[in-house]
């Protein structure tokens, strides 16, 4: 399978007036397949909307490669093939769904208001599309937003935190949309706090800490490495000492023994050799990771903030508060190459 | 850093376009646009010191006009008064902001030239180069209508009085401008006939006949047409006869002595006067004049011994300077007219109330008496004829101060201290009395006056 | 072309729906109403006074409209994101600002109709109508319109490097310079006190900053009957010169504005 996007030893440096530099994103490598859904995740000031932004050219990159659809990032003819789909983007009021809509297609020069009005009978939006977008409720907007991205029937979405703020019924129809991109063959790249949605929806995911990759992998070969847990009942000294291995943890409650194994280990090994001692099994219960052990996993490494971020995440402004903080400095930065 | 994408500017030849551009647009600024926009639209900026902050920023701020035009609007109570020296600062400012506004031009200007001196004589005549300049620096800035160039040549023909070819140039100028009234050609014959060129003004009046006939042809209706129709035929008919009467269709076919003529023979004004300095700074003048029917005005002048550019009873009426609007300190030039009746002139001349506007601070100074009968009233020039032809005096006929004219002129030099009445002519008894040699106290009455009366004879020749 | 028209028109849509700028524009209306009152203070010069304050409020208004509306067209578009979304689609950068531009002076052409229709309607209310000043009034607007667009052009060049509240004052600054800088440098030139050096200085600065005191023909209208010989070429020269030094603007912007991370 090509790749859709593939980032080389990819870098991001913010230089601070006084010489100070803050690096962002730091040799990240990213590839991302056709025709899947990536889920890209990330604490706060991770480094994902700046990899966003670095992918569809709206910056540039400090050193690295990052290729989309096979051409160099931030080409032109690429942008025809590919949408993006801010964060809480906010759009011109004062339009009705259908303008905003028409004003985009415009952009690519497409005039079909018919495929405009599509677009939004498509994301349920056929009976508000003559209200103005200030009237617009969150999940309505995002859906608006939604439609303005397939305008150009995209090969490749960027979604930043699509399902964000939003009421569970709005986030069930956005999965679902998400899910149809997969069937057509697009490419779906999201970067979500909503780890639910993205372990549900995503075929592999990418996890940054502060600008490095820690993880990337196809989500049923990341989530591998699930326990088990074994209890039973008359179990001797000798075979409970037999029992303790590394990576097993062996206790007793209630005169109970409780083992906890990776599940990759002999199970029925395990459980032959109580048998044999005469113990009796009550229980046998699997334990599998669920991606917020590994996101939590992954990120404690080196975070110190780790308890903190359990459960949602809300990745927020930082990024975007971070480049206008420094962006006096970085103009012209740009030009040399 | 490697940032490539497609599209992207390339610097060079846009920098490179961005010169070109600038050049581009500099060149049009200062060869097209800019000397075009301070000839006709600038204000001055020189002196507007003198606006207060907000009114400054507000000038600038796109309101210059208005400002100007409420100054305008205040400086009416100062008319009100009288209180000249708080209008000129005004009447400056104003016309510095918008040089534009023709009526303050016109007002300011004749402010100047006649109203900004002493009330009781008004007597100096410093400002009058100032209004001269201020009327030029107007026209110049309004040289798309006539009326600042009338309005000047109007101070030449009527305040000056010395220099009337100045008065014609000016008012030629005014009628080369299209929006003149009809009636106000006419005022260029007049002053050419003073300038001495009789020949001009005739030819001024055929034209303004012709002219005028065309425009009542043209509008029937409009009565204003068969009124200057009326005057410019009056105007001629007068002129022709009395240029005939007085002889100047005769001397010019080389007739004139064989004729009888109004201008013969020259009659003899038999002129003397006396200046006694009464008290400091208070002179009585006196004198005689031959001739009894009212009308004569003598010009006495009485001016510092090195006042810039002066000359025999005149002075450069053209060197002021417009940007500065107080007369010349420390300089006095005081000139009065004393009117003949009963051919005698007296009057006294106090110049002791204002010491700015008469300083006398100068040790030596000039005292001239001056006649010429071009300024005459018509009656007079019947006998004087326009250069003063059939005017004599045995005394002081002076055919040399002025070009082509027979002139009355006397002068005597003055000191400080006999005008302030200072040092031995401080004491008791010393009275400076300045007179022509042939001066007599008058008497009461005198048997040998003699009675001129204006020829009305039928012309021959 | 297409992209830029889309653009232009958006930013029009939204400009005339900006509250600020509606709020500007009811003052200088007011005013415009309120300016006939001021004949009853002016026994003179009535006509000048209210035309010179009408046309003083129109530029002022103008002005104001146009800094506002520019300094912050781009901030807003990155605050609002919206920019991403744009810039994510087949559009450059320099059609983007090239859009917002004529988006802005498509807005400021409108208003500034806008005013000078009612103050010509002001103006033929309470003195008349007479069709040689009206005409002259639509002259003087059409220049000021021309001298927003170059002022337009400054704020959106300071917008693509510097905050929106920086940007108003430098906008305004380089407005009242090269309002004033135009009277002030013949004074400056022609000083003979002043050194060398100043008046050289005087001439390079007048050089760069665009004058836009030259666009300032309000006097020959004011004092009517003022008859200026060439004023058409004039005009002409004047658009030239504005499309000249807005070019040099915009293209400026693009530089700054194709480097800039947003």
């Amino acid at each position: 399978m090509s790749l859709a996007i593939e980032t080389i030893d990819l870098v991001k440096t913010y230089k601070h007036r006084g010489g100070a530099s803050n690096t962002v994103v730091d040799n990240l490598n990213l590839q991302v397949e056709s025709g899947e859904i990536f889920g890209f995740l990330g604490p706060n000031g991770a480094g994902k909307t700046t990899t966003i932004k670095m992918l569809l050219g709206i910056i540039g990159q400090s050193s690295g490669v990052a290729n989309v659809l096979g051409r160099e990032a931030g080409d032109i003819e690429i942008h025809k093939r590919i949408s993006y789909l801010p964060e809480k983007p906010y759009y011109y009021e004062y339009m009705s769904g259908l303008e905003l809509v028409v004003f985009y297609a415009s952009l690519f020069g497409i005039r079909d208001n018919d495929r405009c009005k599509e677009l939004l009978r498509r994301v349920n939006l056929a009976n508000d599309m003559n209200r103005p977008l200030s009237t617009y409720s969150k999940g309505m907007q995002q859906r608006v937003g939604l439609a303005q991205s397939l305008i150009n029937n995209p090969e490749l979405l960027f979604l930043d935190e699509p399902t964000g703020g939003l009421d569970p019924i709005a986030h069930i129809e956005i999965r679902d949309l998400i899910l149809q991109f997969r069937e057509e063959g697009k490419t779906v790249f999201i970067s979500s706090h909503e780890l639910s949605d993205v372990e549900r929806i995503c075929d592999r995911v990418a996890i940054i800490n502060k600008g490095q990759l820690v993880a990337q992998g196809r989500l049923t070969d990341l989530l591998a490495g699930g326990r088990v847990e074994v209890t039973a009942e008359g179990v001797s000294d000798a075979v409970s000492q037999s029992l303790r291995h590394e990576n097993r943890t062996v206790s007793f409650k209630d005169g109970r023994l409780i083992l906890d194994a990776p599940d990759s280990d002999d199970l029925n090994g395990m459980i032959d050799a109580l048998r044999n001692g005469g113990a009796q099994v009550v229980s046998i219960i699997p334990r599998r990771k669920r991606l917020e052990d590994l996101f939590i996993e992954a990120v404690a490494e080196d975070d110190t903030a780790k308890g903190r971020q359990r459960g949602r995440m809300t990745d927020g402004n930082s990024d975007g508060t971070v480049s206008t903080e420094v962006e006096e400095v970085k103009t012209g930065e740009g030009e040399s190459s | 850093m490697k940032w490539t994408r497609q599209g992207k500017l390339v610097n060079g030849p846009i920098y490179g376009l961005m010169l070109v551009l600038l050049l581009v647009g500099s060149f049009v600024q200062m060869n097209q646009t800019y000397p075009f926009w301070r000839k006709n639209y600038m204000p001055k900026v020189t002196d507007l010191g003198q606006l207060t902050g907000e009114q400054l920023l507000f000038a600038f701020a796109g309101f210059r006009e208005m400002i100007a035009g409420i100054l305008w609007v205040r400086a009416d109570s100062f008319f009100d008064n009288g209180d000249y020296d708080s209008i000129l600062p005004i009447i400056r400012l104003v016309t510095y902001l918008d040089p534009k506004q023709i009526d303050v031009y016109a007002t300011g200007m004749w402010h100047i030239a006649y109203n900004f001196t002493d009330q009781e004589n008004r007597a100096d005549r410093r400002n009058i180069p100032i209004a001269v300049a201020f009327g030029e620096e107007g026209a110049r800035n309004n040289d798309y209508t006539y009326e600042l160039f009338y309005e000047t040549g109007w101070l030449w023909y009527h305040r000056i009085q010395d220099n009337f070819p100045m008065a014609v140039t000016w008012f030629e100028q005014a009628a080369e401008r299209k929006d003149i009234l009809p009636a106000r050609h006419n005022l260029l014959s007049h002053a050419k006939l003073r300038a001495g060129d009789y020949k001009g003004a005739l030819k001024t009046w055929y034209e303004l006949l012709e002219e005028a006939e065309k425009e009542m042809e043209r509008n029937k209706s409009q009565r204003s047409n068969y009124a200057q129709r009326d005057t410019v035929e009056g105007n001629l008919d007068n002129l022709l006869i009395r240029l005939t009467q007085r002889g100047y269709f005769a001397r010019e076919n080389g007739w004139y002595d064989q004729g009888n003529y109004d201008t013969k023979p020259p009659f003899d004004v038999k002129f003397s006067a006396s200046v006694t300095v009464t008290e400091s700074r208070v002179m009585l003048v006196e004198g005689t004049w031959n001739v009894f029917p009212v009308g004569t005005r003598v010009k006495m002048i009485l001016r510092d011994a090195d006042y810039p550019n002066a000359g025999a009873a005149g002075l450069d009426w053209e060197g002021g300077d417009a940007n500065n609007f107080s007369a010349p300190v420390g300089l006095t030039y005081v000139q009065d007219e004393l009117f003949v009746r009963n051919r005698r002139f007296r009057k006294s001349i106090d110049l002791s109330r204002d010491p700015t506007i008469y300083p006398f601070v100068k040790d030596k100074y000039i005292l001239e008496f001056y006649y010429t009968p071009r300024v005459a009233p018509e009656h007079i020039k019947d006998k004087f004829g326009y250069n003063g032809e059939g005017m004599t005096d045995s005394n002081f006929l002076n055919t040399e101060i002025r070009e082509n004219q027979r002139v009355i002129y006397w002068k005597t030099e003055v000191t400080r201290d006999q005008i302030l009445r200072r040092g031995e002519f401080g004491m008791e008894g010393v009275i400076p009395v300045f007179k022509t040699p042939n001066y007599v106290a008058p008497r009461v009455r005198n048997p040998e006056d003699d009675l001129v009366t204006p020829g009305t004879r039928r012309v021959e020749g | 072309m297409n992209a830029v028209l889309s653009i232009a028109r958006t930013t029009l849509g939204e400009a005339i729906r900006r509250r600020v700028l509606l709020v500007i524009l009811l003052i200088a209306l007011l005013l415009l109403v309120i300016a006939p009152g001021m004949n009853g203070l002016t026994a003179r010069q009535s006509q000048t006074v209210l035309l010179s304050l009408i046309l003083g409020v129109l530029q002022l208004s103008s002005a104001v409209i146009a800094i506002v509306l520019t300094v912050y067209m781009i901030p807003n578009e990155v605050e609002r994101r919206t920019i991403y979304t744009i810039l994510s689609k087949p559009v450059l950068r320099w059609q983007f600002l090239l859009g917002k531009y004529l988006g802005a002076v498509s807005a400021l052409g409108l208003m500034i109709m806008l005013m000078t229709g009612t103050m010509i309607a002001v103006f033929a209310a309470f003195q008349g109508p007479n069709v040689e000043t009206l005409a002259s009034l639509a002259r003087v607007a059409m220049m000021y319109f021309v001298q927003m667009c170059l002022l337009a052009a400054v704020a959106i060049f300071f917008s693509t490097f510097v905050q929106p509240v920086v940007n108003f004052f430098l906008s305004g600054g380089v407005y009242l310079v090269g309002t004033v800088f135009g009277s002030l440098f013949a004074t400056i030139a022609e000083s003979q006190q002043l050194p060398q050096a100043v008046r050289v200085a005087a001439q390079i600065v007048m050089l760069i900053v665009p004058n836009f005191g030259q666009y300032n023909v309000q006097n020959s209208v004011i004092n009517s009957g003022a008859q200026i010989v060439g004023e058409g070429i004039y005009y002409t020269n004047l658009a030239v010169y504005g499309v000249v030094y807005i070019s040099i603007l915009l293209l400026g912007a693009m530089l700054v504005f194709d480097r800039r991370e947003v």
